[in-house]
């Protein structure tokens, strides 16, 4: 098998199912973790993510299909998106489809889904769609404050990586959150953003 | 260049000197006095700026005497303009403005948390890394881009330093707790399950905190190796997803809770992982000290101007995110 990518939680190999192309995703042990801890964290992501990207498939959000889940080898093969990840794209390019990763977004949470890890490297272009993948730290999750946890993140993952273009991407990230999400809900998460962020430390002058 | 920098942001009452020969920095003296509070109390921002009014001077001349150097060959005073408590800020200031004012040596205001990182990497030597600034008022996850230190991670509550501390002092410990929790962690290996808690590439503590102190009614060392289990996990994870997703090949680690042996040990895997080099800052520099000012003072006076007396302020919210770096 050959080996994709070394993510920072599991490792991505390239694999078959039934004759065609596949992806292996295995959380391996982790020796710096307690032993209880670790085989208590891969075993509770593996349920989740195999469970969330079933139901997000049930809600039109395009996101790899799961063939199969072996839960005492925390591993689950699942369908090969082919793209590009949305992180390594030109700005120029980035900044369109974040108007659409932000209806991406409002869809999941409308459903009462937080996917838990908002980064430009977890959405993937392939044949002008954008798919979803790594639901690893997903919540089904109605909270409000949930939900502008993901925005948060997804905020400091442009402001950090995406600077140059952060403003308008962002701007497009929430008019997209919002054509699905809808006024009401919109102005309770972003305020519940703003409230997340003078939380931080140093936040505010004094 | 000579430089002097003043370190008052919270416990630690801090002069010291540095010469700057290009890009190379050699530390000619660091004196500090660090305030204690009683047992289980925590930092009491009225005492710490009296002991630092009370020591400042006798730190000042030993760190002078030290460096073998006087006032009147210093090139620039820095000071530690924030993030930090207020009436310890002050007392800094007024020294460094005294000094400026009395000898007219061109002022620099700097920003504590930038003189940890730039202190690190004069010490490490590390380029271009993925820092990891940890302290008792910092738990970020931070890479340079576009003369900036961008945010790539942080605690959305209180810091590490915050949950070692409060949980040691509901223990009976005095601040900081760090060295007194790693001491009765090594007593125990019987890991209690724990809040876990990472967001993405951020952290929350404050749930575990809560959870801790009830474990400690029944077991003060299996409390203290569990809370250090979980909480570096989750820091080491949050570390791990940062290096994945920036791609960086250097990790360096900076503030007070660098000196923790277990985290680091932690963290000296997850690079072995990632194929990244590994950079802690030495011990002895772990903590709040007037190097990191000093240095930090130094990089700015290639660029930047002095500031005038009236610009001299304190600010006790001052993210890094926000200064410019140029140098």
């Amino acid at each position: 098998m050959k080996l994709l990518k070394k993510g920072a939680e599991a490792d991505i190999f390239e694999t078959k199912w039934q004759n065609s192309k596949a992806i292996l995703k295995i959380r391996k042990t982790k020796n710096y973790r307690n032993p209880l801890l670790d085989s208590k964290i891969h075993k509770q992501r593996t349920i989740k993510e195999s469970q969330v990207l079933s139901q997000v498939k049930q809600i039109g959000i395009p996101a790899p299909l799961i063939f199969f889940v072996d839960l005492k080898k925390s591993s689950i093969i699942m369908q090969q998106i082919p793209g590009k990840p949305i992180h390594d794209l030109p700005p120029s390019k980035i900044i369109p489809l974040t108007k659409e990763i932000g209806k991406l977004v409002g869809t999941m949470h409308k459903n009462g889904i937080m996917h838990g890890d908002l980064t430009t490297s977890n959405f993937i272009l392939f044949k002008n769609i954008v798919y979803v993948i790594d639901f690893g730290l997903s919540q089904n999750t109605i909270k409000p404050e949930d939900h502008a946890v993901d925005l948060r993140l997804i905020k400091e993952i442009l402001n950090s990586a995406h600077a140059k273009i952060m403003e308008s991407a962002w701007k497009n990230f929430l008019s997209g959150y919002k054509s699905v999400v809808g006024n009401a809900k919109f102005s309770k998460i972003t305020n519940l953003v703003s409230d997340i962020e003078s939380r931080g430390r140093y936040a505010t002058v004094v | 260049m000579l430089g002097l920098g003043i370190e008052s942001t919270a416990h630690t009452f801090s002069c010291a000197i540095i010469e700057k020969k290009g890009k190379k920095g050699t530390i000619l003296s660091d004196v500090r006095k660090i305030y204690r509070p009683e047992e289980g109390e925590g930092i009491h921002p009225r005492e710490a700026s009296r002991h630092h009014v009370e020591n400042s001077s006798i730190v000042l001349s030993e760190c002078l005497q030290e460096a073998n150097t006087s006032i009147n060959d210093l090139d620039i005073v820095s000071y530690a303009a924030g993030p930090g408590l207020g009436p310890c800020l002050r007392v800094g200031a007024v020294v460094a403005r005294s000094l400026s004012s009395f000898y007219k040596i061109p002022i620099y205001p700097v920003n504590h948390a930038i003189g940890h990182i730039e202190l690190g990497k004069l010490l490490t030597g590390a380029s271009n890394p993925l820092v990891l600034l940890v302290s008792g008022g910092h738990t970020m996850l931070l890479a340079f881009l576009n003369k900036q230190w961008r945010v790539f991670g942080e605690t959305l509550d209180i810091t590490l330093g915050q949950l070692l501390d409060q949980f040691g002092r509901s223990i009976g410990f005095a601040s900081p707790c760090g060295k007194n929790i790693e001491e009765l962690a090594s007593s125990s290996s019987n890991y209690v399950s724990l809040p876990y808690s990472v967001k993405g590439n951020d952290v929350s503590f404050s749930g575990l905190l809560s959870a801790t102190k009830s474990v400690a009614k029944k077991n003060k060392s299996d409390a203290c190796y569990s809370i250090q289990e979980t909480a570096f996990a989750m820091i080491s994870e949050a570390v791990e997803r940062a290096l994945s997703f920036t791609q960086k090949k250097e990790l360096m680690i900076v503030g007070g809770v660098a000196a923790n042996k277990r985290l680091s040990e932690m963290l000296k895997d997850v690079c072995k992982r990632h194929g990244c080099k590994f950079f802690v800052v030495p011990l002895k520099y772990a903590g709040d000290c007037g190097s990191q000012i000093c240095w930090t003072g130094l990089l700015e006076s290639q660029v930047k101007k002095s500031a005038s007396l009236k610009d001299t302020f304190v600010t006790q919210s001052w993210r890094l995110d926000s200064v410019k770096v140029d140098y």
